[in-house]
This record gives structure tokens, sequence and C-alpha cells, in this order.
């Protein structure tokens, strides 16, 4: 195999289709699409986490503005905490528009995190996503089956292979050429939109945050620059073992479909038709069973509430709960929120498992599939995947955990032991400094090694299809045939 | 004669059998998702049927003497019951919960309540009979028009065709026309299977779901009977006729969605969940008579129950809850404006593009758009009132809560309404497809 020879199939290649006035039709159009898909993301991107700001400011203010009061009522005035996207999330909105962006936190009670896009939606939202990813991943294959579906199919029909290979030139050659050359014009499309989010990072540099954001470029730009190679040999590969460049677009196409569209879809769906979500009821009835079995604060008559009272009176030897040296309905708040945070903890994990083992279809679907591989690396990677949004719940749990046990250690030691219960009027308060002594949440990006983590096995399958795809050129010009 | 020789020449070909075979197939395979969407909806409204009742057992049960405190515990559930047409075009019914359960106290603070999903099947979207209408039968059409004119040119039959016929126009129609009826059979078997696995009712809005899908079909043949006339060749109708359908189905969509989002934000929504909490909240620390006063003036009929303003009581309580509701009622209005210039925007552009239209026409008659979700959710908060007059005068009374017949309070169901006007649903597929049409005429005159 000489360079040579392969320099110049690839240079010829790039002559020969950029020489048509129609692929620079095609190049304007994908620029514009670039351009338009840029400025409508960043736009949303800051008007969203200023409405995100804004209105964590504006909770916050108004939390810190309570008067002295009793602190069980501060635990169940609460705090919100808004999701903030990442910057990353400009390039790709990932699972942006489904997660839901507010989630109200108070004491004893798990909220939903509500207010999602697609919630609002139209149900327009459900035909996709017009986002710079989309272009890449969906939009930019395509140009790349077009300008390439010929390559070498009508060198076949019009009989210049065989003169080519008579000359001296091999297969290998010729297909690794022209790989290389549609690769090359693959990134006449895919450098623009690198330099837009290049752009846009140095534009909302943020060093108080430490989210690794060039490292993860840099993932993503090597996978994209990996797949769209893949791409380009497919399309060589293609175009080599069809005898027609017709019949090399329709299979080109069928593939298309087949892996961006139809498999997809098909593998979330079988996810969700294996394992299935149990109903909000079911889900809630669990927890509240579990709950009554362990210890309902509610019941007057519960046993364990009853066993622990006696235990606390026997360690402080007391016979009422106004002569212990603390507030007792704070001490058993406590405990509840103890066991039914931990009740519901365990009940969402297994949740999310059932969650992650629909998508675990998806996941390894990417082993066949190079389409969904590069998604999973390109919504992981910027920070918009299903794990980032996990985490965030449960960074919200932390803190509405922390937020309720706070303020029940407040009632035990600030309010006097002699009151029994009842939380209102301006008898038995803690004073305001205290509310602001609690932090705000702080919605805190994920961490890379965890997105590393969930991105590993698509990474890896990208480096598999890129292996793979080598092979297959290799193979492919042993067996290839002139005619 | 003619008709049965187009015929044989049409399914002649392996790739078209292939792709008749698997459209059915993914047809069938919709309806089997959908019938399974519906199932957990019936499965969830029998669940939320028998634990209501042990629900109110166990609260009676414990508070029996404190009605104000068992209200703070008890849900209601409100049902939100699908039309079995929502089995073929599941819309917005995936990510709205269709069985809500509420409490008496601050509404806005339970009504966006989502239930428990996936983000990452809602991204993916749902594989259902209407996914398999508007985005792979408009592919099977380009695959079975594309090279209905260039074949015979390709083939030299063009000229033999040219002399024989009587008419070229009334050739190239004829050879369609045995495609549309293709087509139409796979629609109608898919149909049949629809009807019989979804158990849907032979109504009117059945024969509008599936008329309105002939009528699409039909704009995607007299868009393919436009760029064949051109008489290219085979490769480059393909090619022309998949763009339309890249730019009609993904890239069009997308954009507008990206613009009425960009044009349109909420920040609505979150002010109203701030204002709610702040209305309620807030009230803890205030004037009770002042708070008592504010629920006076919006229900006048509980002012017998006077001023009871020492210590904790439920009047109070619960007008503090009342306030929730009514001190967000500016932000809520907002909210609510938002969402229906959203809504208009986007049926307006949709009226334009056919896809878009027929996605939210079939959403719109199975049930599941977003207006009628937004219908839902007023009448979940007309159920909600009804139970908040029903149990005040109760609690403020402080009855015992063994006087009250709880089973008698059990499920309620809600039933969408369709309002899609006949002209206005037919109407933009109608025009796109004779505007496609009158494109046509004058390139058949050079034919």
């Amino acid at each position: 195999m000489q360079w040579a020879n392969i320099r110049l199939f690839a240079g010829h290649f790039w002559r020969n289709a950029t020489a048509l006035k129609s692929f620079y039709l095609l190049l304007l159009i994908f620029i514009l699409l670039t351009a338009y898909s840029a400025v409508s993301g960043i736009k949303n991107h800051i008007t969203q986490n200023n409405i995100r700001q804004e209105h964590q400011v504006k909770a916050r203010q108004s939390w810190e503005a309570n008067p002295d009061k009793h602190p069980h009522r501060m635990a169940h005035f609460g705090t919100f905490a808004f999701r903030i996207q990442p910057t990353l999330g400009i390039f790709d909105y990932g699972l942006e528009s489904f997660t839901g962006s507010t989630v109200f936190l108070e004491a004893h009670r798990q909220n939903s995190v509500n207010f999602s896009e697609a919630t609002f939606s139209t149900g327009m939202l459900r035909f996709g996503e017009l986002s710079l990813a989309l272009l890449l991943q969906l939009v930019l294959p395509l140009i790349l089956f077009f300008t390439g579906f010929s390559s070498v199919a009508r060198d076949k029909q019009n009989g210049t292979l065989k003169i080519l290979l008579s000359q001296g030139a091999t297969w290998r050659e010729l297909l690794f050429g022209k790989s290389i050359g549609l690769f090359a014009i693959s990134l006449l499309f895919f450098i623009p939109i690198l330099l837009v989010v290049i752009i846009t990072l140095l534009l909302f540099e943020n060093p108080e945050i430490n989210d690794f954001r060039w490292l993860r470029l840099f993932i993503i730009g090597t996978s994209y620059l990996i797949f769209l190679f893949m791409i380009s040999s497919i399309t060589v590969i293609v175009s080599a073992i069809s005898n027609a460049p017709k019949n090399a677009l329709l299979r080109l196409l069928g593939i298309w479909l087949l892996l961006v569209i139809l498999l997809p879809k098909s593998a979330q769906a079988m996810g969700n038709y294996w394992f299935p979500t149990p109903s909000k009821l079911a889900f809630q009835s669990a927890i509240e069973k579990e709950e009554i079995q362990k210890g309902d604060s509610h019941n007057p008559n519960d046993p364990h509430y009853n066993h622990l009272r006696d235990s606390v009176f026997a360690v402080h030897n007391v016979t009422k709960v106004t002569d212990l040296p603390f507030n007792y309905s704070g001490f058993v708040m406590r405990e509840g929120e103890k066991i039914t945070s931990a009740l519901y903890r365990k009940h969402h994990a297994k949740l999310v498992d059932i969650y992650k083992n629909q998508n675990d279809v998806t996941r390894f679907s990417s082993f066949i599939n190079p389409f969904t591989a590069i998604k999973l690396v390109s919504m992981t990677m910027s920070g918009t995947d299903f794990s980032s949004y996990i985490d965030f719940q449960d960074k919200t749990d932390d803190y509405r955990y922390q937020l309720s046990q706070a303020m029940n250690e407040l009632q035990m030691e600030y309010i006097s032991p002699k009151k029994e219960s009842g939380s209102e009027g301006k008898a038995h308060v803690v004073g305001h400094e205290h509310w602001e002594d609690f932090q705000d949440f702080k919605h805190e990006p994920i961490a890379f090694t965890n997105s590393m983590k969930q991105a590993f096995p698509a990474l890896l399958s990208i480096l598999f299809w890129a292996m793979g795809t080598i092979g297959l050129l290799l193979f492919i010009s042993k067996r290839a045939k002139a005619i | 004669m003619l008709y049965k020789l187009f015929l044989q020449q049409c399914i002649r070909s392996k790739e078209v059998w292939i792709s008749l075979v698997l459209i059915t197939l993914l047809g069938i395979v919709g309806i089997v998702i959908g019938n399974k969407h519906l199932q957990r909806q019936q499965d969830a409204i029998a669940e939320v049927k028998t634990y209501q009742e042990q629900h109110f057992d166990r609260q009676v049960s414990l508070h029996n003497d404190d009605l104000g405190l068992l209200l703070y515990y008890a849900k209601f559930a409100y049902i939100n019951t699908l039309n079995p047409l929502a089995g073929l075009s599941i819309g917005q019914s995936d990510v709205h919960p269709t069985v809500k359960r509420i409490t008496i106290k601050t509404f806005e603070a339970q009504k966006y309540d989502t239930d428990l999903v996936n983000p990452m099947n809602l991204q993916s979207g749902n594989l259902d009979l209407s996914f398999v209408i508007i985005y792979l039968f408009p592919l099977l059409v380009i695959v079975l028009t594309f090279n209905a004119v260039s074949e015979e040119t390709e083939t030299g039959t063009w000229r033999l065709v040219a002399i024989q016929s009587k008419s070229k126009l009334r050739f190239i129609i004829s050879k369609l026309l045995v495609r549309l009826i293709l087509l139409y059979t796979i629609l109608i078997f898919l149909f049949f299977i629809a009807k019989l696995v979804l158990n849907l009712s032979m109504d009117v809005q059945f024969f509008w779901v599936f008329g309105l899908s002939m009528l699409y079909i039909l704009f995607w043949f007299t868009v393919s009977f436009f760029i064949i006339s051109f008489k290219k060749s085979s490769g480059f109708n393909a090619l022309l006729l998949l763009s339309v359908w890249l730019v009609l189905i993904i890239l069009l969509p997308a954009g507008i969605n990206a613009y009425v989002t960009s044009k349109y934000p909420m920040p609505e929504a979150l002010s109203t969940a701030i204002a709610q909490r702040d209305g309620y909240h807030v009230k803890w620390d205030t004037d009770k008579r002042a708070t008592i006063e504010k629920f006076y003036q919006h229900y006048p009929q509980f002012k017998k129950y006077g001023y009871p303003t020492d210590g904790f009581n439920w009047l109070w309580y619960y007008a503090m809850q009342q306030m929730g509701d009514d001190d967000s009622k500016k932000q809520q209005d907002a909210f609510n404006k938002k969402i229906t210039l959203r809504e208009n925007k986007s049926n307006q552009i949709a009226s334009i593009i056919p896809n878009m239209h027929l996605q939210l026409a079939f959403n719109q008659l199975a049930g599941t758009s977003m207006s009628q979700q937004l219908e839902y959710l007023n009448a979940t908060d007309a159920f909600h009132e009804k139970l908040r007059l029903f149990f005040y005068p109760k609690i403020f009374e402080g009855k015992l809560a063994n006087t009250i017949d709880w089973n008698q309070l059990v499920p309620e169901y809600y039933k969408a309404k369709t309002t899609l006007k006949p002209t206005k649903a037919i109407a933009p597929l109608m025009i796109a497809s004779i505007v496609m049409i009158l494109f046509s005429i004058p390139m058949i005159k050079r034919l």
C-alpha cells in the first residue's frame, strides 16, 4: 500500500466532489442550519439559565425574609432547586427538554422534578430538536451518503475501475484513498460546528465551575472524528460492493433509516416493554406500607415510636416528654425523617434501576449501531444525559434531607421541651438569623469521572466500530470485484 | 387488465415486497405498543380504585376525631380516561399523568406533579401507529413511486408507451393509482388490526383518523407525482424526494420547535411555583384575622364560622392553604396565557406543514393533545373545588370522620372532549395536495 497512491485517490475524490455546484449549495444550507441552531441553542441556554438563576435568587430572598419562627415551619416552607443547564448543553440538548427543571424541597416529602419543556410542548417536540449535535448525528451522515454513494460504483459502471486497477493501483489504496477523501469533505461540515462550540465555551468561560468542559469537548470532538471516518468508510464500502450507484444509494438510505430512526426507537421501546415502570401509586404505596411497618410517626400507638420513647425516658430518667432536656417532637421528627428518607431512597434506587435496565437496551445496542454510540457519548459528555439528571435528583434529595434535619436539630435545641407540639404562633420561635446560616442549594455539575463511567461502553463501542471499519475496508479490498 | 399488469410490475421487485412487509410489521408493533400504553393506564385505574378504599379506612381509624388532620393526608383520585384512540396516537399522554391523586390543600402545588417517567423513553418517542403513518408511509410512497416514469425511460419502454397509450398522463396516473391502492390496502389492514386489538369503536373520531391518514398518503403521492413528472433519472428523483422527506419531517418541525420554544420561554411556570409557596407559608406569621378575612372574601358563605384566632385551628389552616392558590392567581393566569400562545402558534404553523398538522390532529382526535391536557387540569381544579366545598363546612364544624360516607367518595372520571372542526382538519391536507397538483399541471403538459 503506497501513501502516494492513497493521497492521489483522496485528492481526486476531493476535487471531483467539490467541482459540483450542488455541493456548495449543500454546504451553504448546512452552514445556515449550523448558524440557526447555534444561535437558537445559545439564546435558549442564556434565557433558560437566567430564568432559573433569577428564580433561585427570588426563592432564596423569600426564604431569608422569614421572621423568627418555629423551625418546623421553615422545614415546610422549603426551598426550590433549579437545574442549571451545562454549557455544552448548547451543543447537545440531550434529555434537557424531557427532564424537568424545578423541584420543591421540603421536609418529609419527596416532590417530583416538574416543568420540563416536554410538558409545555404541543407534541411537536417529538419530531426532534434542532441542535448542533442533531446536525452531526443525523444530517451530516446523509450528506456524506449523498456525496459518496457513487464513489466506487460509478467507476465500476463506466469501466474506469478496471483501467485503474490494471495500471497498478490496488483495491486497498483505492478504498482507503476514497474514504479519506470523503472524510476530508466531512471536515468541511464538522469544523464550523466545532469552531462555534469552542467560541461558545470561551464566551461562557466560568473559572468557578470546574466541569472539565475542555476535556469533555476533546472527547466529543475525537469521537465525532472517528464517527465521521466510519461513516465515510461505510459509504465507500457500500459503494464498492454495489454494482450500480443507484443501488448503493438505496442501500445507504436503508442503513440510515434503520440505524437512525427505527433501531433506536425500537431499542428503547423494547427496554420499556421488558422492564415496565411501576405506576406512581404502586411506587408510593410500597414506601407507605414499609413505613407503617418500620414506624409511622403519625400513628399515636406506633410500636416503634413507643419503644423509642420508653428508651429515651429510661436514659434520661424521666417519665414525661416535657421533662426531657430537649424538644421531643423535634427528636421524633428527626427519627421519622431518617426512616422515610432511607425508605424513599431504597425505592427510588430500585426505580432508577428499572430505568437503567430500560436504557441499557439502548446502551448495548450501540455495539450494533454506531449512531446510538455517538449519540450516547455526545450527550453524556455534554452533561445532558440520564446520569446527569439522576445526579441532580440525588443532589437535591441530599440537600432536602440536610435542610429538614437541620430544622429538626434547631427544634430540639431551641424550642422549649415544655412545649409538647404545635408550630404556630410567636411563642416558641427560633431567631431568623438561622435561616441565613443555612446555605442555599447550589447545583454542581455532574463529576467528569461519573460521566466517563457512563459513557464508557459507548466509547468502547466507537473504538470497536473504528477497528471494525478498518478491518472491513481491508476485507473488502481482498474480496471486491472490478466488474 | 392494464391495472393487473401494473400491479404485477410493481410488486415484482424484492425490495418492494420487503418494504411492504416491513411497514405492515412495524404498524402491528406500533399497535401493540399503543395497546400496552392503554393497558398500563387500565391497571393504574384498577389499582387506585382498591387503594382508595383502604386508604380512607386507615385514615378514618387513625384520625376519626380530627377531620382537619385527616384531610391533610387524604388523597382523592381523578382520572383522565383515555380514549382507545390514544393507543394509536399516544401524544402527550406519556408525559402527563392520567391518574391524579389530590388533597384539598393548595391545588397549584399539586397541579403539575409528574408521573414516573424515564426521560430516555420520552426522548426516543413512541413507536405508535401514528408514527408509522406520519414518518414511514411517506418513505414507502417514495420507494414505490420514485422510478415509476424514469424506469420506463431507463429501460427503453417509454417510447413504446408514448406511441401505444392514448394519454401519457393517464398512463402515469394509473401506474400511481395502483400503488396508491396497494398502500391503502395496507392502511385498511392496519386499521382493521388496530380496531380489533385496541377495541376501537367505529365512531366519528375513528373515521376521522382513518380519513386523514388516507388524505396524508394522497398528499405524498401528489408530491411524488410532481417530482417524477420532471422526467429526471431515478437517482435524481429518489434524492429529491428523500430530501423533501428529510426537510418536511425532521428539519422543519425541529426548527419550528426551536423557534416556538425560544419565542415563548416559560418563566411563568417557576414564578407560579414560588408565588404559590409564599402565598401559603407566609401566612403562618401574618395576622390570622387578615387571612381569615381574605378567605371569607373568596367564600362569603363561610362567614358564619367567625374569626377564631386563638392558637391553631383548621379554619385558619385551610384559609392559609387557600391563599396558596389565591395569591398566585396572577402568575397562574400569565402561565396559562403563555401555554395557549404556544399552542396557537404551533397550530398556525403546523397548518402549512402536512405532517405536523396530522400529528396535532391525531392527538386532538385521540384526546392526547396539549390543550386537552389543560382542559383536564381545569376539570381537576373543579373537582378539587368540589371536594373543598364538601369538606370545608364539615371541618369547620368539627365533625367526626365517621359521620361522612367515605364509600361514596370513589375515584371520579374525566373524558376529554374533541373539538376538532372537520373543515379545519381536512383543509390543510386538501390544500397541500391541490397545490402540488396545480404545480404539476404545467409539467404534465410537457410530457
